[in-house]
């Protein structure tokens, strides 16, 4: 009987090892969730721009939403946890660490916060990120991580509706750290490496 | 002792001044400081040597600029002179309206400017010869008549060849072509004058017309055209400008994206290329050096190696419409399964990342089609790139633990070479 209970109590552990690795082997990699809901995800978490009262504002916003939506910004920067985006801090940065061999990044806010996203920054100074990844102080991003150089091929119209849409978004407090010089390159022949995953800001997110 | 250092000072007191009268070029002492103006802010797009080739460059449209061989755009001197400073200068102050050139005036000093153009002016021995700047007059001031002699100029001299009877490029012989570095260029649509690189007063039109834009297939009128049919020229191209998106009311903003809407719907792959450059599909599907350029002949060809480091190699796929190789057998339906899907033809599931197929699926059908008819488009180019691979299963299955259970990402690691075989092509 002991002996009985015995091999029960392996069969049990095995088979339940077994079940939890078939599972993990199951669940697709990177987010457990499943890719046709990821999309729609992806397509609900851009904020509309039906609450925004001028009508030229909105028309050319719902043009910015479009481009931002379909051009993955979201992609690098907002939060996506191992359970999928977190629409709460959409656009709000912090989403990804690049690492290169002349420097380590972190995505940046994006939303009209005032302290830690765009607010204080000219549209002309956003545009220009976007055209020539030149920032206010000079430096110049990397276009392999922050792939500037394709959007530089947008026209200024498009450029200019992209920023409106910008400009309507949620404001959300989320401190991103600054850019930090120097080799940062581990892996033996990279040219880049990426984390993303988990939320790389320095503070607690608060919409306000 | 005391001796000696007198000794010191008098030696260096007269190699000073030796080398203070001895100094003509600010151009010696300029260059070592303009480099390091060039090597801090311009070698992303430029590259190291200056050549139009940094790691930006293949991504940008039009290209940046290689310093080595001289010619310039946008001069107000002779075809065939090289620019003077103060043009060189203006260009780096107020950049170039319609590309990725910024303007530079409120980041960098004027020194510094004066600095960097100093040394990019020596790195082609062009500026061996001095600027032959041109005259420019008082010119012929815009008015109903000058603007109608200038149209019937711009019929003379035959701009709409390239530019189209409307300036938009409609009815034109060809609009594109390829600039003496062989990189494809498109003719201004001159009915956005926010895209006219140096500028779009009538002055500015003048000069281009003027001086040509040496490297492209804009000629200079000088000889064709007389002094007062340039300015009745210019003046007719600045009243060609339509009403730019930023200025419009709500009615014009809905009319114009619907007739924005509708040209994409006629012309497909235009608008699929236009995608396809901005979408940043070229980022991740054409191979890179170490340094980041674009290896040349693959753009979209496919071969770089992504390592997602428990998951496996993802080396991303070739998008040219080679037939073996490529996406020539593909059916329309599953080019979009696997943009909108990230499952690939045998049944293979890509991650979400980077091919950001969950982004890509809120396209419009039209957008998508769009997409599919220029990479039908694409020059073929055999590069074999091989299938995904997984890693060792239990290190797989670890990764999925740790993703799981510790909230952790891996790494997604990025390889410089190509992945593929080009099948001595």
């Amino acid at each position: 009987m002991k002996t009985f209970l015995k091999w029960a109590a392996v069969i049990v552990v095995v088979i339940a090892t077994l079940g939890f690795l078939a599972f993990l082997y199951v669940i697709p990699p990177f987010y457990t969730t499943p890719p046709e809901e990821f999309g729609k995800l992806m397509a609900d978490a851009p904020p509309g721009v039906t609450d925004i009262a001028d009508p030229v504002e909105r028309a050319i916003a719902e043009r910015g939403r479009y481009i931002v939506m379909t051009s993955g910004c979201n992609g690098c920067h907002s939060v996506v946890g191992s359970q999928g985006p977190d629409l709460s801090l959409y656009l709000g940065g912090g989403g990804l660490k690049i690492q290169t061999p002349r420097a380590t990044f972190v995505s940046r806010n994006l939303t009209p916060d005032k302290e830690t996203g765009l607010g204080r920054r000219t549209d002309d100074e956003v545009k220009r990120v976007l055209r020539s990844g030149t920032f206010s102080d000079g430096h110049v991003v990397e276009g392999s991580a922050m792939p500037w150089p394709v959007y530089s091929n947008w026209t200024e119209e498009d450029l200019h509706a992209v920023v409106v849409y910008l400009r309507h978004l949620k404001p959300i407090h989320h401190v991103t750290p600054e850019p930090v010089r120097g080799r940062a390159i581990t892996i033996s022949g990279a040219i880049e490496q990426d984390y993303g995953g988990k939320d790389y800001g320095t503070s607690k997110a608060e919409p306000r | 002792m005391i001796r000696g250092a007198w000794y010191v000072c008098a030696t260096a007191a007269t190699l000073l001044v030796a080398a203070a009268l001895s100094q003509p070029p600010a151009r010696v002492e300029a260059q070592p400081r303009g480099k390091n103006v060039y090597d801090a802010h311009c070698v992303e797009c430029h590259g190291d040597m200056g050549r139009g080739d940094g790691p930006s460059a293949a991504y940008v449209t039009p290209r940046p600029r290689d310093f080595t061989s001289g010619k310039y755009k946008i001069r107000s001197t002779e075809s065939g002179s090289v620019p003077t400073d103060d043009d060189l200068m203006q260009s780096v102050r107020q950049g170039l309206y319609g590309t990725s050139m910024p303007a530079w005036a409120r980041i960098l000093s004027d020194a510094e400017i004066a600095d960097v153009v100093t040394y990019i002016k020596g790195l082609s021995p062009q500026f061996a010869t001095a600027p032959r700047p041109v005259s420019v007059g008082a010119g012929v001031p815009s008015s109903p008549e000058s603007i109608a002699r200038g149209q019937q100029a711009y019929d003379k001299l035959q701009c709409g060849k390239c530019h189209g009877s409307d300036g938009r490029g409609t009815g034109a012989v060809a609009t594109t072509f390829e600039d003496d570095w062989r990189q494809p260029l498109r003719a201004a649509d001159l009915t956005e004058p926010w895209t006219f690189h140096g500028g779009a007063t009538a002055r500015d039109v003048y000069l281009r017309f003027r001086t040509g834009m040496a490297g492209t297939p804009m000629p200079s009128f000088a000889d064709a055209a007389s002094d007062s049919e340039m300015w009745d020229l210019s003046n007719y191209v600045v009243s060609m400008a339509r009403k730019p998106v930023w200025s419009m009311n709500a009615d014009e903003i809905k009319a114009f994206y619907g007739a924005q809407a509708a040209d994409a719907k006629a012309n497909p792959v235009k608008r699929g290329a236009y995608l396809v450059e901005t979408l940043g599909c070229v980022t991740c599907h054409s191979p890179v050096d170490e340094q980041k350029r674009m290896l040349p002949g693959l753009k979209l060809a496919g071969g770089m190696l992504l390592r997602i480091v428990p998951f496996g190699d993802y080396p991303t796929g070739n998008l040219t419409s080679d037939k073996a190789t490529g996406l020539g057998n593909w059916s329309d339906e599953e080019i979009k399964r696997a943009i909108t899907k990230g499952i690939l033809r045998d049944g293979t599931r890509l991650l979400p990342f980077p091919m950001d197929y969950p982004s890509y699926s809120t396209m419009t059908a039209d957008d998508l089609s769009a997409v599919v008819a220029y990479l039908r488009t694409v020059p073929p180019v055999t590069n074999k790139v091989p299938a995904p691979r997984r890693t060792f299963l239990p290190i797989y299955l670890w990764g999925k633990f740790k993703m799981l259970i510790l909230g952790q990402d891996p790494p997604m690691v990025f390889f410089p070479g190509n992945a593929g075989l080009t099948g001595g092509r």
